[in-house]
Parts: structure tokens; sequence; C-alpha cells
């Protein structure tokens, strides 16, 4: 037992280092304001409004009812009327992520490559790194780090619960039931292969808390280019879902149609809710995907 | 053991598993390959579909076949199938085995005695008896006596060839007085004998006759002959009906310090239907005269090396006349029948004495020469105690000369008496003189006397013990006419007349000729008949055995020079040289007359045979291996059909096809197609980069021109497709109006050609962006960076002009947007330009009159191309600063790329100064 735990934790130290090799090169991520809502926790960055911080915004002629306390006096030295120094609104936002674990997860098609899960779990923490840099609370929905928190401790308890094997794993995963943190920002890494219900149903719950986010669908390449023929008997990764053809190659296009026609709904989904969709294959970059979601979550694509 | 031609099956009944095929080929059919199942978590994707084709059931015929084969390949392997087998040979009774052993079969000589080893052996397995004849030898006194094979098993190692022919007719004379029935394998030389007819003859008599022959040709060396001054010989073939290799012929002998070395080699090559190619050795007189022997290299038979005697040799010779000859009485000078003997067949040197003593002579011959006296007569005596060899003959000066008549000169033979005769002229009684025979003791022994041949005149002998001795011809009153001795290890030799017909008639006979040539002072030039030999005994001083090796002839007897010439060598009388006297004869077994044929005329019982018999050879284990490559085969062919040997894993060009389709843009044109790229490049802008060989440099250079690409698509009216990269040494520049030059450390410097292309690019009004890529590391140009001194290196063969730091003023501020700065993802480095002509600046007007040219060149190192990469998605490939400053430095990089194409397209048209009031105002605020 105590070995399995002290397995775990060296799986947690090696994710960690190698989500902040991925994240290290990227600057601090400076969320931004626009929708930070009645959350009142400070965080350090301006929220391009006025409000209590440290970081000075700008002068306002004093009006009937402020505080004499209040007034610049070396601002208003220089004229006849009475200033007020204003600073910035600065708080912290709630970063809502959700890595998909189900068994569809740890598919790989090149056995020296990388599973999905493997990417999804690295790419979430890599973001989680950039935002508690940045001074953003993050928390891990589906897992004992749901609770937001900023800080180290927190990072360190994303990666235990990351490297850690959740048991009895289900086929397909769907998104979290839990509430999000209303007004926050949410990342869902997950393929989205599961039942079309489920998936959806959870996409647009998510979505009813005036919180806007990012889907990132991860893919292995087999998943793309349907490199089968023959005589073939598929089967989910626990082999719950099975499906015999006798010529795998002619249903390559009615499976990239399908595939399209999920991602159209994903994206459709995502539009309708005020999210963004990406793509991401195993065999690409974990930097890009990373510089992307810096953008997304930053606001600035 | 069944067999079916060279072909036999040592266990014929397995092959009824053979039957089993057909069951099998049924059996297989109705199986399909198994379906394979893979874990796939796209399965949900596929519920639901069908299958629009179905995959055969059945396995394929191809697959079916190469299993039947691989088992088929099985049964026929276990049924020991053997090529060539050994057929049993049933017949009993006694066996003749003859050997040809002659010279010709002495080159594949093991080959024979290995098929008579073969032959012995099976006839001892069968426990027939044996009788084993070598043809060229003598005949077995106590006759045929069949034994156990063993016993000639055990002397075959001791047979070797002969060096002469077989004698077939003997053999075949000697055996009608044998009694004995007998079936015979004979392994003939393959070359024709007299008594062929006969030999094969008696031979089917007896029973059955098996002969083994070679089917190639037999070679020979004829004798050398000397002819205009050259060596000639021919090389010999039997059979002109097949086709035959240049031979290599080469001239062996004696160097200097006594070892053998070839002296000259040729090449024979026969013409497609000659029995015979002649060879020609073009020597000096030193080398030739040392030739002893020529052969064909490679050939190891006595029929190969053709042994060289005096034939060959020519003697070098001085001759002295006592008195200048005149030019106009050739008949009458001394010399004339002299030379007219030796002419053909030796070197004469015609000389002062000194200078003939000079030139190392075999013979000296004088005609009437009186006295010798002073340093040259030293000389003389000298040589001739050394070896040489003095032929005088006498006149009127030596008769006149009183010498030796007093005391015995070294220099003549015998003491002569002053004054000489007379006989049978006009004052004097008698007749002239004919000659006596010349007794046995003489040289001249067996040579005929002509009976027209008289002397006339002579001088005398004085009558002494050892007169006697010392005569080799006489007169028929018992004056002596020649006489000589020996004198130190050469000779002296006095002929008592005059070498012209002064005194007799002796050098107008034929006589005279061969006299010389029996005193060995001139060398035959033509082959001695049996008449010129007649009554010699010639003694062997080496003899050459079957295979051409030349050893010491031991004690074998002297054989008659008329037998030597006529007959063909046999064992009494082996080829070899051959010694009388002072003189040489070479027998050859190839004469002059010799002709090789083949033997024909086999009756047609005879089975014939060649050496090459095929060797038993078991097919087992080479079809086993065949079967089981067959059955790995088809381990490979059942994956191929089931799928599962093109896994998920062989994908990459799947993905790359799709990832090409995701991309908005044409995908890059291939700069191979020449033809196309140019196309491309005339009908269209296209923006190029620089192929430095680093695949990631190029990729980011291709990523970056895209993204440019497309921003200057969103932005300006310059609307470029997809970029294309550029191979400097092979694609053509003109094209393209911009070149993107990233520069790299381990880039390879242009090729003059391809520096030919930039300069004319450059001077036609190309624009080349060098990056140095390295402003992060303090690289700004000169700084000295690895890729900093690499540019320098590239530009340095460029013609270039001189450059200068982007002065605030130039136009590249303002093409299109207005810039302060060039950032890539590097940012406040300074960008060099052509430097502008020396113009004052205008107070008040923010911009210098520089209305004329565009830079060539643009040279930094802030890596715009990677501010410009982007994905095949669209999205930024590189972080380019921080936050939204970074965003910001990212906008001004493409700002400047659209600025810097901008200049590329329209040139100094924003430095016009009718753009300057506007530039002003939105300047001025």
């Amino acid at each position: 037992m105590s070995k399995a735990q002290a397995d775990i934790a060296h799986d947690a130290i090696w994710l960690r280092r190698d989500a902040e090799k991925v994240g290290g090169a990227l600057p601090p991520l400076l969320a931004s304001a626009e929708r930070l809502a009645a959350s009142v926790a400070m965080g350090g960055h301006g929220r391009k409004r006025a409000g209590t911080g440290e970081t000075f915004w700008q002068y306002r002629r004093a009006m009937p009812g402020d505080v004499m306390t209040a007034v610049d006096w070396r601002r208003s030295a220089r004229s006849d009327k009475l200033y007020i120094r204003e600073m910035e609104w600065e708080a912290a936002q709630t970063v809502s992520l959700w890595a998909d674990d189900a068994l569809a997860m740890d598919y790989k098609s090149d056995p020296s490559g990388r599973s999905k899960a493997d990417r999804a779990k690295l790419l979430t923490l890599a973001l989680s790194v950039l935002l508690v840099k940045a001074g953003e609370r993050v928390a891990l929905l589906g897992t004992d780090a749901a609770q937001p928190r900023s800080g180290e401790t927190q990072l360190r308890r994303m990666a235990m619960t990351l490297a850690q094997e959740r048991e009895d794993r289900p086929d397909y995963g769907a998104p979290p039931q839990e509430r999000i943190t209303p007004g926050g920002r949410a990342v869902f890494f997950s393929d989205f292969m599961g039942p079309k219900d489920e998936i959806f149903d959870g996409l647009a719950r998510a979505a009813e808390h005036n919180v806007s986010g990012v889907f990132v669908q991860i893919v292995d390449e087999a998943e793309e280019a349907f490199p089968f023929d023959g005589r073939v008997i598929f089967e989910s990764m626990a082999g719950v879902v099975q499906f015999e053809t006798q010529r795998a190659k002619a249903l390559k296009e009615a499976y990239l149609d399908r595939l399209a026609e999920r991602r159209a709904i994903l994206q459709d989904t995502a539009r309708r809710t005020g999210w963004q969709c990406l793509i991401h294959r195993t065999s690409q970059s974990p930097r890009q995907a990373l510089l992307w979601l810096y953008g997304a979550i930053g606001g600035q694509i | 053991m069944l067999s079916i031609g060279s072909l036999a099956f040592l266990t014929p009944w397995l092959l009824t598993a053979l039957v089993t095929l057909p069951i099998l080929w049924w059996l297989l059919r109705a199986i399909p390959p198994a379906p394979a199942k893979r874990a796939f978590p796209g399965v949900r994707l596929l519920l639901g579909l069908t299958d629009p084709e179905r995959m055969p059931e059945r396995t394929p015929w191809w697959l079916l076949l190469l299993r039947i084969l691989a088992l088929a390949l099985a049964v026929l392997a276990f049924a020991n199938p053997v090529l060539n087998p050994r057929s049993a040979d049933l017949a009993r009774g006694p066996l003749l085995v003859v050997l040809d052993g002659s010279w010709a079969s002495a080159p594949n000589w093991q080959d024979r005695l290995a098929r008579t080893a073969d032959v012995l052996d099976r006839a001892g397995r069968n426990g027939r008896t044996v009788h084993l004849h070598v043809l060229s030898d003598p005949l077995p006194p106590e006759g045929l006596s069949f034994r156990d094979a063993a016993s000639w098993q055990q002397r075959l190692e001791g047979i070797s060839p002969n060096a002469w022919s077989a004698t077939r007719g003997e053999f075949a004379t000697w055996l009608t007085d044998q009694d004995a029935e007998f079936d015979t394998v004979w392994i003939s030389d393959g070359l024709a004998t007299d008594g062929d007819a006969d030999f094969m003859a008696a031979l089917a008599g007896r029973g059955t006759v098996t002969v083994v022959q070679d089917a190639r040709a037999t070679l020979g060396m004829g004798a050398p002959r000397f002819e205009d001054g050259k060596v000639l010989a021919s090389v010999l073939r039997s059979r002109s009906d097949v086709a035959q290799a240049p031979v290599t012929v080469s001239a062996i002998g004696l160097d200097p310090n006594g070892l053998e070395r070839k002296l000259g080699e040729a090449q024979a090559i026969f013409e497609p239907d000659a029995l015979a190619a002649e060879v020609e050795f073009d020597l000096p007189v030193e080398l030739r005269n040392r030739i002893t022997r020529i052969s064909i290299d490679g050939l190891r038979s006595a029929g190969a090396v053709a042994l060289s005697d005096d034939g060959l040799k020519r003697r070098k010779i001085g001759i002295v006349a006592g008195r200048a000859s005149r030019e106009e009485q050739n008949l009458i000078s001394p010399l004339h029948y002299l030379r007219t003997a030796l002419e053909p067949s030796a070197d004469l040197i015609e000389a002062t004495l000194g200078d003939i003593l000079n030139a190392a002579p075999d013979v000296v011959i004088f005609a009437d020469v009186g006295t010798v006296a002073g340093e040259d007569r030293i000389r003389l005596e000298d040589w001739v105690e050394k070896g040489g060899l003095l032929l005088r003959f006498a006149g009127p000066r030596l008769a006149q000369s009183g010498e030796g008549q007093l005391q015995e000169d070294p220099l003549l033979p015998v003491r002569l008496r002053a004054g000489g005769r007379s006989v049978g002229g006009a004052l004097s009684w008698g007749a002239p003189k004919t000659l006596r025979p010349f007794p046995e003791s003489s040289p001249f022994f067996g040579l005929s006397v002509p009976e027209d041949v008289a002397v006339t005149s002579q001088v005398m002998a004085q009558p002494d013990p050892n007169l006697p001795e010392r005569v080799m011809a006489a007169l028929e009153d018992g004056t002596p006419l020649v006489t000589g001795r020996a004198q130190g290890t050469g000779r002296v030799i006095l002929f008592h007349v005059t070498a012209n017909a002064d005194w007799s008639s002796l050098p107008l006979s034929g006589l005279f000729v061969q006299m010389l040539d029996r005193l060995a002072v001139s060398a035959r030039s033509f082959a001695p008949d049996a008449e010129d030999l007649e009554g010699e005994t010639w003694v062997p001083i080496s003899v050459l055995d079957g295979f051409g090796t030349l050893s010491d002839a031991g004690l074998l007897a002297g054989v008659d020079g008329a037998d030597l010439v006529s007959n063909p060598p046999s064992a009494l009388q082996p080829p070899g040289l051959y010694e009388a006297g002072d003189r040489q004869i070479a027998s050859n077994v190839i004469s002059a007359e010799t002709e090789l044929a083949p033997l024909q005329g086999l009756p047609a019982g005879f089975v014939q045979e060649g050496f090459d018999v095929a060797e038993e050879f078991s097919l087992k284990p080479l079809m086993l291996v065949l079967a089981f490559g067959l059955l790995m085969l088809d381990v490979l062919a059942t994956l191929f059909v089931s799928g599962r040997l093109t896994g998920p894993r062989v994908v990459a060009g799947g993905t790359a096809a799709l990832l090409a389709l995701a991309l908005t843009l044409p995908q890059e044109a291939s700069a191979q197609d020449s033809d196309a790229l140019a196309q491309l490049a005339t009908t269209q802008t296209v923006l190029a980069y620089v192929q430095t060989g680093d695949s990631r440099t190029d990729q980011i250079s291709e990523a970056g021109l895209i993204g440019l690409t497309l921003v200057l698509n969103r932005r300006t009216a310059i609307e470029p497709v997809a970029p294309v990269a550029v191979d400097l040494e092979r694609d053509e520049l003109a094209f393209f109006p911009f070149l993107y030059w990233p520069v790299t450390e381990l880039q390879e410097i242009p090729s003059e050609a391809a520096y030919a292309k930039l300069n004319m690019y450059l001077r036609n009004g190309g624009m080349i962006l060098f990056d140095t890529r390295d402003a992060h590391l303090g690289g700004t140009l000169g700084s000295g960076t690895p890729n900093g001194r690499m540019l320098q290196r590239l530009a340095a063969n460029l013609d270039i002009p001189p450059l200068e730091p982007a002065p605030e003023d130039h136009v590249l501020t303002r093409t299109f947007y207005l810039l302060q700065d060039f950032p890539g993802r590097y940012a406040r480095t300074p960008i060099w330009v052509e430097a502008a002509p020396d113009i004052e600046e205008v107070d008040g007007m923010p911009f210098r009159n520089l209305n004329d040219g565009v830079t060539p060149v643009v040279m930094g190192s802030n890596d715009w191309a990677a501010a410009w990469a982007v994905d095949a998605d669209g999205r930024a490939m590189f972080p380019v600063g921080r936050g939204s400053n970074g965003s910001r430095q990212r906008e001004l990089a493409y700002r400047f790329g659209v600025n810097l194409i901008m200049h590329v397209m329209t040139g100094n048209y924003k430095s016009d100064q009718v753009h300057v009031p506007a530039l002003l105002e939105r300047l001025g605020q």
C-alpha cells in the first residue's frame, strides 16, 4: 500500500515537472477580468475598472459624497479642482478544469506515443501552473481538488490527484455534474467520444451557470485516420461496446463523416453558449495547445 | 527408386501423399481468416453502420496456392529427391581400362585420374576384375592380367602422362595375341593417331567400349623458327569448331645471371576456322639468342613447350680480309662466298680487328690474313683462349707471311711449310685434287663429298707427330685440307685454301656451307633433314616429361641423327634437347609437319562420355528450406489478408494528408517540378524562402511566410499564394520578388553557379531578407555570433552595396504602416539596408528626398519568421514577448512584414514627396 503511495507520489512529481517544463516558457497568465463576477477574492491582476486594489487606475474629479481622505492632494494642488485617485479593481478568477479520465482516454495507436489521458493531464496541469502563477484560483472538477484554490498546495494536490488512477472508471467520460463556480471559466479536456446525450447534456448544464470556457477535444491519430482494414471486431476500451465489420476500410468514409458530425455538434454547442472549441491531436506539440488556451482564457483570440 | 530424367526419388511411395492435396485445397477454402479484435474508442461512432462491401470469406486463391505449394514441396522433399543419381552398373566380367597417357592428356591429368579412380571404384564395388594400361607406356610383357580393382587403385597415383603420343596401333597388334573377353573404358586424349582404326576395331571385338574424352580442343606449341629478324612460332589446336580464347605465349630464357626469365610475350588469336595461329617475337639479338623455350602460359603439357636449338641462335661473326676488296670484283673478293654463306644465318661484322674484338664476336674469320701483330695479337690470343673460334682461310698473303713456319703459332692449328703447292694448273703436273671422304673422327663425318669439288692450290702443313689428330679433312692424296686444334677453351681452325674460288671450287659447292654449319660457325637457317644428320649420334642433355617440365636426361642412350629428325618422339627418343659436338637440336613434340587432328570415326556402339560428371545431389534440404520459406510467407500473407499487417501504426501518411486538407491555403507547390514552379511563380505572387537544409528551420520559414501571406491577403492588395521553398542550386530565382533567408550555422555555402544566380537576382530587383535569428544572443550584426559569422561567409560572394542601419526616415518605415521599429520575435535590434546617398536633411522635413533605390538586401537578427509563423489551424506557433505586450509585438512584426513586401512590390513609391503632406498630417499629432 505504501509502495503504491510512493509510486503515485513519484508519478505526480514527474507529471508536475513535465507540466512546468511545458508551461515554463509562457509568461504568467493574466486572465481577462471581463466576466469576473461577484467573486471578491483579491488577485494579482487588474479588472480595467476602478475598485479596490493597489495599482493606479485614474484621477477623477471629486464628487459630492466622496470622503475627504480619498482626495489626492498632490494632484489637486496643480489645479483649482479636487481630484480623487482611484485604484484598479483587482480580483482573482476561478478556472475550473476537467480532465476526462475514462478508459477511452487511455487509447494510443502508437505504443511508444502518449495516450490521450496523458496529454489531457499534462495540459490540465500546465494550464493550472500558469493560472496559479498569475494568481488565479483553479479547481479540478470531479476530484478531491474540486474546491477552487490558489497556490502551490493546490497545484500539488492537483498533480497528486491526476497521477492517481481512479478505480472503476467508466468506458466513456461525461462532463462532471457538480456545480461550477458561477461566473468563472472552465476548460474541459476529453475526447467527447461517449454517448451523445450524456456529453452534450453535461456541456449544456455547465454552460448554464454563466460559465464560459473551452472544450478541448483530444484525439488520437488513428481516430482521425481510421487506418484499419479487413475483418475487424472493434470494441471499446472496456469491451462493453462491440462492433464487427467485414471490411473496415469500406467504413472509413462513414466513420469520418460521423466524426465530423460530432465535432460540428460540439462546435455548435460551444458557439451557442459562448464557449470555444479546440481540437488537439496527441501527435501535436502540447505547447501549441497551451499557447492557444492561454490566449483563449486570456480572451485574446 | 523412381527416376525421371536426371531426377530420382529414393522413397517414391511417399509421393502418394500428394493425393491429399486436393482435400487440403477444399478444407482450406472453407475456412475464412479469423477477424482481428481491436480496441478503439471511436467504436461508438461506428454503431449502426452497415458494411457496404464484404470481405471475401474464403481464402484467396493465391494464398491457397501458396499453402498447397508449400505442402507439395514438403511431400516431395521427404520422398528424397536426388539429382543425377548414380545408375547402378549391372555389368559383370573383366574390365580393361586404357588411358592414352600422352602429352595431350597432361593438362587435365587430375580429372583423368579421378575419372579412372571412379571407374575402378565402381568396378571394385561390382566385383569386376580390371586390367589398366597406359597406351604411351611400353606394352606389358606378361600380357593382360585382370586383377582386383583395388590393387590398380594403389598404382594410380604413380601414373603420369608421357611426353609422346599414345601408341594405339601397337597395342591393337599386341591385343590380337591376347585371348580374353572384356569390356573397355578408354580414357582418351581426343587426338587422332595412326593406328586408331585398328585399335577401335580390336576393342569393339571384345565387348562394350566406353570412350571418355574432353570436349575441349587440345593446344600445341609449334617449334620456333627465325624469319626476317623475328622469331615466329605457331600455336596449333585440334578442333576449330569450338571457340578458343586468345592464348598467351611466352618466350623464356636465361638472363645474364643465369636465372630463367620471361623474355617476351605474345598473344595467339585463332581465326574462327583456322587450326593454327601465329605468334611473333621481335627481340634484340642478345635476348633472342637466350631463348631456351617457348611455351603456352598456363598449360601444363609437353605439347605446350617448344624447345629452341641452334636454329634460333645467330652468331656474331667478325670477318677480316687480308686486303680490301674492290667493289666491282665481287666474285673474286676473298669475302664474297663467306658473306653469301653466312649472311642468312648470322650477324656479320666487317671492321678492323680491334673493333671486331670490342664487339665480342662468337667467331672471327680471317680470309687470307698474314701477320697479326702488336696489341691486336695479344687481344686475339686472349679471346681465343677464352673460348673464341678463330677460323682462318689460307691465301697468298698467309703463304708469304711465313707465319707459323718456324714454330707453332697459337693462331694457327699446325705449322706450315714455306710456300704452298699448286696442282692441275697450266704449269703443273697432275690433276686438281678432290676430297677424301671424311673420317669418323671428323666433325664433318657423314657429309657427302660432291665429286666436282677440286683443289688446285693450297698451303701445306708441316709433317708433325700430332698432325694426324688435327686433320679434319684431307685431300685424296692425304694432304690436310682443314686442320684444327683446341687453344685454351677456344679453337683455331685453318682451311688450307682460300675463301674464294681462286684456289679451289670448294666455296662454290654446298659442302662449304654444310662444313661451316658443322663447325657451328653458322646457325642453320633451315631445319636439318635426316640426310644432314646421317651417321651422327645425338645425346640427350635434357628431356621433357609429359607436363612439359624440362629435366636432366640422366643416362639416356644417344639417338641416331636421322632417326631424331624423321621419327616422332617416343619412349626411346623422348622430346628434349639433343647435343652432338657443339651443336644442339631440339626434338619437340610438335614438329613442323605435325597436325593436331581430333579423334574421329568412333564406331556407333561406343558409349561416349565427358569428364564433367554431374555429382549426385540431394534436393531434400533445398526443398525443405523452400517449403519452410513458403510457410513463413504464408504467415505474412495471412496477416495481410486479415488486415493485421497494416495496423494503426501505418498512419503517418494518412494524418499528414488530413493536415494538408485542413490547411486553408493551397499547400506548398513542389519546387522539384521547375516548370510547374515557374508557372506558379509567374502567374501568382509567391513569397519564397531559401532552404537551409535544417528541416526545423525550413519548417519555421514556411510557417512564417504562411502567416505573413495570411496577413497580406487579409489586409492588403498583395495576395500571395502559399509560399515555396527555393533550392539555390537548382531553382530559378528570377520569378520571386522576395526571398527569406534564415541563416543557420550549419548551412552549406552555395556553389559558384548559385552565387552567379543570386547576384543576377539582386541586380535585377530581387530582395533577400537575411535573418540571423539570434538577437536574444546579442546578435546585432557584426557581433560575432555563430550565425553572424555564417552570414558574413554567405554574403562574402554576394554583390551587395554598402549597408547602413536603417535610418529613421527609411522608406520601410512608411510603405504601408508607419513604423519606428522592425521587431520579429525579438525587438529593438537595428536592421541593415543599402546605405542611402549622402543627402542633406532639410529642417522641418521628416524625410530626406530619397527617390531612388530599393534596397536589395535587408539584414537583421529579429527572427521574423518565428513571429509570423502560424500552424495549420492558423494559431501562432511561438510565443512572442509577454502578455499583451507580446501580442502587440507580434502585430508589429506582421506590420514590418507587410511594409517589407510593400517595399518590394512598390519600391520607393512611398518616398515620393507627393505623400509628404498627408504623411506630415498623420505624423503631426
